[in-house]
């Protein structure tokens, strides 16, 4: 029984090798290292990204927002009160810090339903969108101060409006209505208290700093213009506006597939609440975003640039392999000089001899030049070494003999052997493409700003306190990471799979 | 061999005349030159421009630039940094200490596990050991060096450990004899890193699987079959063939040890002949850029025949074809 199965796979895998085409054999045993398909789909999920970038892109790559600079990713939650309620955001709001005077942006909240006691003792209960009310902005009482064992003195008292209540406070403030926030470390409390030394004295040196919130009121604006201010003696219930993450909203205009007007996304959510999947960079522009349309600079120049490098081999290389002579000797000579010069010193002198003042699509298209001028000395020389040694086969010897036209001979006989190479080493050199791209433009020297690169992007992170202090600018390094080991992977699997040893296994 | 050596090296001066040429061409095509700087300057008179575009050579055509160039050269004068004031060789000198250190120990860390973890791997073939190097291997030959610079960065600048960037100590001056070396090595060892992971990637891959395919060809079967213990069969006899093209990349590494890094200097602020060369082609430092570039490709060359040289001492094949 076992036997006849054995014999019967034999003889499958037999018609598979007789019937199946050079590329399906290729496929299937592609399809068997892991590894590489998983590349293989990255790849595809990458390109894919690059193509409908303006589709995918919540907020236009371009546009500068001052007010959101370095943007933490924003957290995206799920829950509500224990509840699963889909995806939201809560809007961003600036903070000083006392002592760097860094701005820093925090998860703050805006409140759609409040619910309590007024100072009278009447219940009160608002919400956005019943009888008119259109916002609800909290008062709250500030005070700091400064305590040492000698006694505490207050040394600075402010009312506040807060439109959008910093997360960390709302449940304090709402639920207790108070929220303490203590400083402990001397350095703060240096900076808190030196403004108003002549108070501090009194108690000595202070060790710590109390900074409380107190609830005062609510201040409703209504439709019709009107404002009511409602003092809050408690709060009994409170609820929290959400912002959800909207599908195919409507935002930016841009040309579908570069083609088709379009203003629809497919995410995003509503002002003045951001979604930043990936934070924001120095000038709040969304890092999610200029990724997108940098992938389509850093995908697609290794591409052509492989294109346009593996013409000029293929020509080169075949034609004073075959023909050798003179023209042989001179090409060698030439890609000996070529390949004499250090790679990326000569990558930067191309560069210099470019103008650097012009439109970014001129920038790219020289960097696609300059790259493909860096590789072709190389490849011309391997194909001319395999052009070389087919030449003495016999194949190639029979095809002369019975008179065949060079060119002939040159497509039908010596490139299809050449070619599988080919694909291989062009899937395991586009890496070098890509990272001579993103090398030029980290340096600057590459694509320019506003354009958006990888490469141009991490140039931001070379900033050591941008890099410890907004850690997401390093992401686009990651992508370029990603990529490079995809192809890496991809080709090597290729490899495997082209070479003809591994086709009937 | 000393024939072939000769024929080689005299083979040279052409490549060298051809990078001479190409690089002050490229470098000479580019817009506008160093006085440009000085030009859009107003406290400077346009007499004092004229006289020193007269005193470099500024006003001739390149090619006779290139020519008045290449006779000082011969004689063994490689002209004046505009930038510095100084002999080009007196700033390339004092870069070239910090670019040696740097690629010296990212060499010697390299060349001291490298292979070894490569023999191991292909030993212990399939083991934990082997899978765990590989993906390091691929992670190493993938991940860009400035990318994997900033990481270190951030890493040292968050757990204080490493220094971010420099060669040395502000209090350097001040230190013993072993506190120099050991500040030097605190500070060199995130461009070793940097460097040290693409290369060593590349190497012990290479060991891998030469080893590999030497542990199964016949002789090794048959020195098996004979009885030979495991260790000479391994390391007298697979690993003295499998060895090759890693004598080939050494010679390759050597060719690179004056190129110095670029992208790898630049994010750790290590003041190499990478920075030097982009610093002085983007002021168009013409004789200083052409300096630097010469001494790398001398190197390069240099390092190609040192590789070869090396082949045939160790491979009596080659040694056969050469002679």
């Amino acid at each position: 029984m076992s036997e006849e199965n054995e014999v019967k796979v034999k003889s499958e895998d037999l018609f598979e090798v007789e019937y199946m085409s050079r590329w399906q054999l290729t496929w299937r045993v592609l399809k068997r290292h892991r590894l590489g398909m998983v590349a293989l789909w990255i790849l595809i999920v990458l390109y894919l990204g690059a193509i409908f970038a303006d589709f995918l892109s919540p907020y236009n790559p371009y546009r500068q927002s001052l007010t959101t600079r370095f943007a933490a990713p924003t957290k995206i939650r799920w829950f509500y009160g224990g509840k699963f309620v889909g995806p939201y955001v809560y809007p961003l709001i600036k903070e000083k810090d006392p002592v760097s005077f860094r701005t820093i942006l925090r998860e703050g909240s805006n409140l759609s339903k409040i619910e309590g006691v007024d100072r009278e003792g009447r219940p009160f209960s608002v919400e956005i969108g019943k009888d008119g009310v259109e916002s609800i902005v909290l008062m709250v009482r500030y005070r700091e101060t400064a305590c040492s064992s000698q006694g505490e003195v207050t040394y600075r008292k402010k009312t506040e409006e807060l439109d959008i209540v910093p997360l960390s406070m709302v449940d304090e403030l709402l639920g207790e209505g108070q929220y303490v926030r203590t400083y402990t470390s001397s350095s703060y409390v240096k900076a808190l208290t030196s403004k108003y030394a002549w108070k501090v004295k009194k108690i000595g040196s202070p060790k710590t700093v109390d900074v409380v919130y107190e609830l005062d009121s609510v201040i409703v604006s209504l439709k019709n213009g009107e404002v009511k201010e409602i003092p809050i003696a408690s709060v009994t219930d409170y609820s929290l506006k959400r912002y959800h993450v909207k599908f195919f909203v409507k935002s930016w205009e841009y040309k579908f597939l570069w083609l088709i007007p379009s203003r629809i996304h497919l995410f995003g959510v509503d002002e003045p609440a951001k979604l930043y999947l990936f934070g924001s960079d120095s000038y709040g522009r969304d890092m999610f975003s200029r990724i997108l349309f940098g992938s389509r600079i850093s995908l697609s120049i290794g591409i052509f640039a492989i294109l346009i490098t593996f013409t000029i081999g293929l020509m080169l290389g075949g034609f004073s392999g075959y023909y050798g002579g003179w023209i042989d000797e001179i090409m060698m000579r030439i890609t000996e000089i070529l390949m004499s010069i250090p790679g990326f010193y000569l990558l930067i002198a191309l560069r210099a001899i470019m103008p650097m003042d012009v439109p970014s699509h001129i920038t790219y298209f020289l960097m696609v030049i300059i790259l493909s001028f860096l590789g072709w000395p190389g490849m011309s020389r391997v194909i001319r070494g395999m052009v070389l040694s087919l030449k003495e086969r016999e194949f190639v010897q029979a095809a002369l003999a019975m008179g065949f036209p060079a060119r002939r001979i040159i497509w039908r006989h010596i490139i299809p052997n050449v070619f599988t190479y080919v694909i291989v080493a062009a899937t395991l050199s586009i890496p070098s493409y890509i990272l001579g791209e993103a090398g030029l433009s980290f340096l600057g020297v590459g694509i320019t700003e506003p354009s958006a690169s990888w490469g141009l992007m991490l140039a931001q992170a070379q900033n050591i306190t941008y890099l410890t202090n907004y850690p997401w600018l390093l992401i686009p390094g990651a992508f370029i990471f990603l990529t490079v080991l995809a192809f890496n992977l991809f080709g090597d699997a290729l490899r495997d799979a082209m070479d003809p040893r591994s086709l009937g296994a | 061999m000393l024939r072939y050596v000769l024929r080689r090296l005299i083979l040279t001066i052409p490549v060298l005349l051809g990078v001479s040429f190409l690089s002050f061409m490229v470098i000479a095509a580019a817009p506008g030159d160093f006085l440009d700087q000085y030009r859009i300057n107003p406290s400077i008179s346009p007499q004092t421009i004229e006289r020193l575009e007269k005193q470099y050579g500024l006003d001739k055509p390149w090619y006779v630039q290139y020519l008045v160039w290449l006779k000082e050269v011969i004689r063994g004068n490689f002209g004046y940094s505009f930038q510095y004031h100084r002999p080009v060789f007196e700033i390339i000198w004092r870069r070239l200490g910090a670019t040696l250190l740097l690629s010296v120990s990212t060499m010697i860390f390299i060349w001291s596990i490298a292979p070894t973890m490569g023999i191991y791997a292909a030993l212990h073939q399939y083991s934990f050991a082997d899978e765990a190097f590989s993906v390091i291997a691929f992670i190493g030959i993938s991940i860009p060096n400035f990318f994997f610079a900033l990481l270190f960065l951030y890493f040292a600048a968050k757990t204080g450990w490493f220094p971010i960037g420099g060669i040395i100590s502000l209090n350097f001056d001040q230190l013993p004899w072993w506190g120099k070396l050991l500040d030097y090595l605190w500070h060199v060892v995130g461009p070793v890193l940097t460097l040290g992971t693409a290369g060593l990637a590349g190497i012990m891959r290479q060991m891998r699987g030469q080893l590999l395919d030497q542990l199964r060809q016949d002789y090794v079967m048959f020195a098996y079959a004979k009885g030979m213990p495991e260790r000479n069969v391994i390391y007298k006899h697979a690993l003295r063939n499998a060895i090759n093209p890693i004598i080939t990349i050494f010679g390759y590494n050597i060719s690179g040890l004056l190129g110095g890094a670029v992208l790898t200097e630049t994010v750790f602020g290590w003041p190499g002949m990478g920075r030097l060369v982009i610093e002085a082609l983007q002021s168009q430092d013409l004789f200083l850029v052409m300096a630097s570039l010469l001494l790398s490709s001398v190197m390069l060359i240099l390092g190609n025949l040192l590789a070869d040289i090396l082949l045939a001492w160790a491979d009596p094949r080659v040694r056969l074809r050469f002679s």
